[in-house]
């Protein structure tokens, strides 16, 4: 029983990482019709971005933020650089995936150029241990899951309540239709990626302060998890891959207290699988 | 039901236009004109271009010459974002709603361009022309019938009150006794708000009862011209449709 | 320098054969596979497990299971067994009509969760240490460090690459080959000209499978260890980008792009001094480069720097040009088959019913048609036409209904069985084989040939080159008839509209059809081109052949077909003489009223 309360804790955690990056991942999907295989390269960049603030001294949130400006960034430049100018040439989405993962090792491998080959460290302390009886968090943990939650709620609120969230959805659910509607589509997805870049800049570093180390490859399996959330929820679908998150991350953590924890993340792997093979549009999707 | 002349309508003129997707154009040379407040259909067999000509003018398929003018603003090859702003409203004929989203929300999307302030009256408004929408505004567009899907995509495009209305195949897989409604009821309050409406259809009889004016298309030409007292008495009019008239030049894909 | 030498010519070798194999399972069969690099680790584990000793024999401090301590080449020939079995799976995912970026989506995970797997689960294969002393060929009889034996590893490597060579040569420069880049070109096509699809795609993956397997067994006992490391997320990327640099669709480009990606820019790394930039930066900057050139390769020059060579194969027929026979005899030169039961019916619709998304496209449509008769059918745009001509041909599944060919009932046979016994459909929109000339897409569609099995493939050109002789020369006789002989060699994605349209009414002739389903055969054909394929296709239903026409050119229908049926609202309106039916008050209210 202790184990297994312990690992909701560290599934919570998994889950609040999970969903900001997903979220990011499943709207570029949604305004753009591209499986961007290049978001956790991107996480990496921005993850090394913040650390190599933060270990010259930079507090840890001015360090999150470079991280969320640089993977604002390096995504914007994803889609008009890269995506777009194949995608108006008509590419086949093999094509598509095929220069995403070039991207991929362009991003991961650079960034390992710059910072070196030896996985880096957080000196960081993870705070006081707070919880009740085996359910502890430590303050670094809870930090992540309140922070993740209240970006959960902003992306809510941006997508029903404000005049961008709905011009997004409306982009995402019929470009033609929108651009007839007097919708300047080509802003909506250069914002949409701004955001969406923040957020996976954000998950980056937030990947990179819960394992403590990491390096240039350790984003790759992470790629399997966001998949996985993602293909849960429906692949466009936000509040679907906040829930996917949620499952998956759960998921992996208790699944890990109870058979061999090197296998958790196959979990995450079967749950895509079967949503491919059963229901691609996902659980929340319309029926293929 | 009283005359409801909000609008002032534009007046549109289509000078020679070919156009098409790619290299070979699927319309040739067509001119086209619609009044101020003026009701013109254009029909046509299968094939004859009319959708692609339709989708030219308002900037969804690439115009290869010719000239567009809406008002007195020339508008060749603006996208339809920017032809959207000037007082055209597009109605297609297939994907015309935001499936995934509410029938309120597909009718606030309409009123984008619009101040906050402005869109209750507006919304209101459109509602008074489809009540049946009134009763469901929570329901995803995607869950409507076929004669509520286009009643919402009318009204999505008339939310910004627009003075030209261009409409593609509204009666398309529907049911004959709901086309039948759609054209002359639907439709018919559209002219009655004093915008100019063009509206392309196959079902060429029921379109005639509502139009001032009709173009015949056939192998992405125009054929022939007239009002439909004219076109009723003329057997040019009835082989045109069935074979025996102009064949298609060039392949044309609807 | 000798090791080195050596050494190349090994990694060559080796890295030519899995390129190989890719480009052959993907460049000309058009089958995605990104999880490619396990089935070449597959087949290193497999040999190494194979060769190795028992793990106690060896110290114990590696667990693995196997270690049959078998002699060479058994451990070669288990890696290509390994490759090939662990393909089968995957032929079941393949075959899945998802899109193209989820499937890959899916394999790639699946690769990169079979290496997790490995690297933690120790007793399989030794976790993420790998397996190590892994012997080395003949090492008790030669000692494997002496510079004979490294010429002599390095000389088998490339005799291997060069008999894979051959092998996939074989395979692809056959009727069989045409039919694999047919599926890649255009599936849905390939099927309904009686490809057989699911077996095509499990060949390639088996083969594909067996021969990446091959290549890891050659590497494991020259360089003697194998770990999870060497078949990561980047190493698979690599093979890919090899294969599309060198040159999709391309043998030799497969081989070029093997040479110059994970051979030239791992080797040419060695000529830069290591301590350029410190620890690590020149593979990481050799990382970047491939990820960049295979951007830039895809932007500017996607077809590789050896394109797909056009085959030009006009004229090889040794015939002489003669009085061309009739086109009902070149397109069905055994004859038509009368069928079973009521003599006259060959093909019946009964009570068929297309229901999608609540929409019933064809609703309870119930048709015969009777043999060497030209029956139109016509109607309105969302009649319903093409959907039931797909029900017919099998394209397309039958929400209700029967259809009946030849008096069996045939509504659960799919489309290639159909097209097998001569039911044959056109499409309406472009459907050529693109990356396939003229005279390739006609000898596509020839039905029974020798060599368009796997089998009859590897017999080679002996075996079925007089076949296909004949083929060609009844391709040529063809494309005489229909005046496009100067195109035989043309790519047919470069013909006009019209041109592409006689193409394609030329193969689906090709196929030997009892019956023809025409959609829209005429569209964008000059007049007077139409009124001679029409003269033709009375012709044809004289020597027997059935066919059903749909048109949108009534004028045609007033000259060639009769009967003529009209569809509304997805039912049959009425049926008859075109000249009756303009008489009739529905048939115009339907056309008028749409």
């Amino acid at each position: 029983m202790n184990v297994f309360f312990a690992s909701i804790g560290f599934g919570l955690v998994s889950a609040a990482v999970l969903a900001i990056a997903s979220v990011g991942f499943t709207l570029q999907f949604a305004v753009t019709n591209v499986l961007n295989l290049a978001y956790t390269a991107v996480m990496t960049a921005s993850a090394y971005a913040a650390y190599a603030l933060n270990v010259r001294g930079v507090t840890i949130w001015a360090a999150a933020l470079a991280a969320m400006l640089m993977g604002a960034l390096l995504s914007l430049f994803l889609n008009r650089v890269v995506y777009t100018p194949f995608q108006r040439r008509r590419a086949s989405p093999i094509a598509l995936v095929i220069v995403a993962l070039g991207m991929t090792l362009i991003i991961e491998y650079g960034t390992q150029a710059v910072a070196g080959p030896t996985n880096v460290s957080y000196a960081m302390s993870q705070g006081a241990n707070v919880g009740i009886g085996s359910f502890q968090l430590s303050v670094a943990e809870l930090a992540i899951i309140g922070l993740s939650v209240v970006l959960m709620l902003g992306v809510h609120v941006l997508i029903r309540f404000t005049r961008l969230g709905k011009a997004m959805r409306a982009t995402a659910a019929n470009r033609d239709l929108a651009r007839s509607s007097g919708i300047r589509t080509d802003r909506i997805v250069t914002v949409t990626w701004l955001i969406t870049g923040a957020l996976c800049g954000l998950a980056g570093a937030v990947f990179g302060m819960n394992a403590g180390t990491f390096g240039a490859t350790s984003t790759d399996i992470f790629l399997v998890l966001i998949l996985a959330a993602v293909f849960l929820g429906g692949p466009g679908e936000p509040y679907g891959a906040m829930l996917g998150a949620l499952v998956i991350g759960l998921g992996t953590e208790v699944s890990a207290a109870f058979i061999v924890s090197d296998y958790k993340d196959v979990i995450a792997f079967v749950a895509l699988l079967a949503m491919l093979a059963l229901r691609p549009n996902g659980l929340l999707g319309a029926r293929a | 039901m009283s005359a409801d002349r909000g609008v002032q309508g534009l007046p549109l003129h289509a000078e020679e236009i070919t156009a098409g997707y790619g290299g070979s154009p699927i319309v040739h040379g067509i001119s086209i004109s619609v009044e101020p407040g003026e009701v013109v259909s254009i029909v046509g067999p299968n094939g004859s271009g009319k959708s692609t000509f339709l989708k030219s003018l308002v900037g969804l398929v690439e115009i290869h010459s010719g000239t567009v003018t809406v008002g007195d603003r020339e508008v060749t090859g603006w996208p339809p974002e920017n032809v959207a702003r000037i007082g055209l409203g597009y109605v297609p004929q297939v994907d015309d709603v935001f499936a995934p989203l509410t029938v309120r929300e597909n009718l606030e999307m309409g009123g984008y361009l619009l101040r906050s302030a402005e869109i209750p009256a507006r919304l209101e408004h459109v509602l008074e022309l489809f009540p049946q929408l009134a009763r469901m505004l929570r329901r995803r567009a995607a869950k409507l019938s076929g004669g509520e899907r286009k009643m919402l995509a009318m009204g999505r495009a008339l939310m910004l009150e627009p003075a030209l209305i261009v409409l593609d195949e509204p009666t398309a897989n529907l049911a004959p006794a709901v086309a039948r409604s759609v054209l002359t009821e639907h439709v018919r309050r559209l002219a009655l708000t004093g915008a100019s409406v063009l509206i392309v259809e196959q079902r060429a009889k029921a379109v005639l009862e509502i139009s001032d004016r009709t173009y015949v298309l056939g192998g992405g030409r125009v054929l022939m011209e007239g009002t439909p007292a004219e076109l009723r008495t003329s057997a040019a009019f009835v082989d045109s449709f069935l074979g025996g008239g102009q064949r298609a030049a060039a392949p044309a894909a609807e | 320098m000798a090791y080195y030498v050596t050494t190349l010519l090994v990694y060559g070798g080796v890295d030519a054969i899995a390129c190989l194999a890719l480009s052959q399972q993907f460049g000309v069969g058009g089958v995605t596979n990104f999880a490619f690099i396990v089935f070449q680790a597959a087949g290193a584990y497999a040999a190494a497990v194979l060769s190795l000793p028992s793990d106690s024999a060896n110290g114990a401090f590696q667990t693995y299971v196997g270690g049959l301590s078998l002699p060479f080449p058994l451990p070669l020939l288990g890696a290509m067994v390994a490759g090939g079995l662990l393909a089968l799976p995957f032929a079941v995912l393949v075959g899945k009509r998802l899109r193209g970026d989820f499937a890959a989506v899916g394999l790639l995970v699946t690769a990169v969760m079979a290496n997790l797997l490995v690297t933690n689960y120790r007793p399989f294969l030794n976790g993420d240490a790998g397996l190590a002393l892994v012997p080395a060929p003949f090492q008790s009889r030669i000692n494997p460090q002496s510079s004979a034996y490294q010429w002599g590893y390095g000389a088998v490597a490339v005799v291997l690459a060069l008999l894979t060579y051959l092998f996939v040569n074989r395979v692809t420069e056959s009727p069989y080959g045409r039919s694999l880049r047919a599926m890649r070109d255009n599936d849905v096509v390939a099927d309904a000209l009686g490809k057989n699809l699911t077996s095509l795609r499990t060949s390639m993956l088996v083969l594909g499978g067996a021969i990446a397997g091959l290549s890891g067994g050659v590497l494991v006992g020259f360089i003697n260890l194998w770990d999870p490391a060497a078949w990561g997320y980047a190493e698979s990327i690599v093979l890919f980008a090899a294969v599309i640099i060198g040159g999709l669709g391309n043998h030799r480009g497969a081989i070029l792009g093997a040479v110059l990606v994970p051979l030239g820019f791992l080797e040419a790394s060695r000529y830069i001094p290591d301590t350029f930039g410190g620890p690590g930066l020149v593979p990481a900057l050799q990382w970047v480069a491939v990820g960049l050139v295979i951007v830039l390769f895809l932007w500017f020059r996607p077809q590789g720097i050896l394109p797909e060579r056009r085959r030009a194969i006009a004229g090889t027929s040794g015939r002489e040009p003669d009085d061309a026979p009739p086109v009902g005899r070149i397109a069905v030169p055994r004859g038509v088959a009368r069928p079973a039961g009521k003599p006259e019916i060959v093909l019946e619709a009964r009570g068929l019913v297309r229901s999608f998304e609540g929409v019933r496209a064809v609703d309870g449509v119930s048709v015969s048609f009777q043999q060497g008769r030209l029956t139109g059918l016509i109607g309105p745009n969302g009649a319903g036409k093409s959907t039931l001509l797909g029900m017919l041909a099998g394209t397309m599944p039958a929400s209700e209904g029967a259809v009946l060919y030849r008096g069996e009932d045939v509504t659960r046979a799919p489309a290639y069985r159909r097209a097998r016994s001569g039911l044959i459909r056109t499409f309406q929109l472009a459907s050529e084989f693109r990356r396939l000339t003229v005279i390739e897409n006609l000898l596509s569609a020839v039905p029974d040939q020798k060599g368009d099995s796997l089998r009859g493939a590897l017999r080679g050109r002996r075996y079925w080159g007089s076949q296909e002789r004949l083929a060609i020369a009844r391709a040529e006789t063809m494309l005489e008839r229909f005046g496009l002989t100067a195109y035989a060699d043309t790519y047919a994605a470069d013909l006009s509209g019209g041109q592409r349209r006689l193409v394609e009414i030329m193969r689906a002739l090709m196929a030997e059809p009892q019956v023809l389903l025409l959609d829209e055969p005429m569209a964008g054909v000059h007049p007077q081109l139409a009124h001679q394929i029409g003269e033709l296709l009375l012709g044809l239903c004289a020597d027997g052949i059935t066919i059903v026409m749909v048109e949108h050119e009534l004028a045609i229908m007033d000259e060639f077909a009769d009967p003529v049926v009209v569809m509304a609202d997805g039912r049959v309106l009425a049926e008859g003489p075109m000249a009756a039916l303009r008489a009739r008050e529905e048939v115009v209210e339907a056309y008028l009223v749409g």
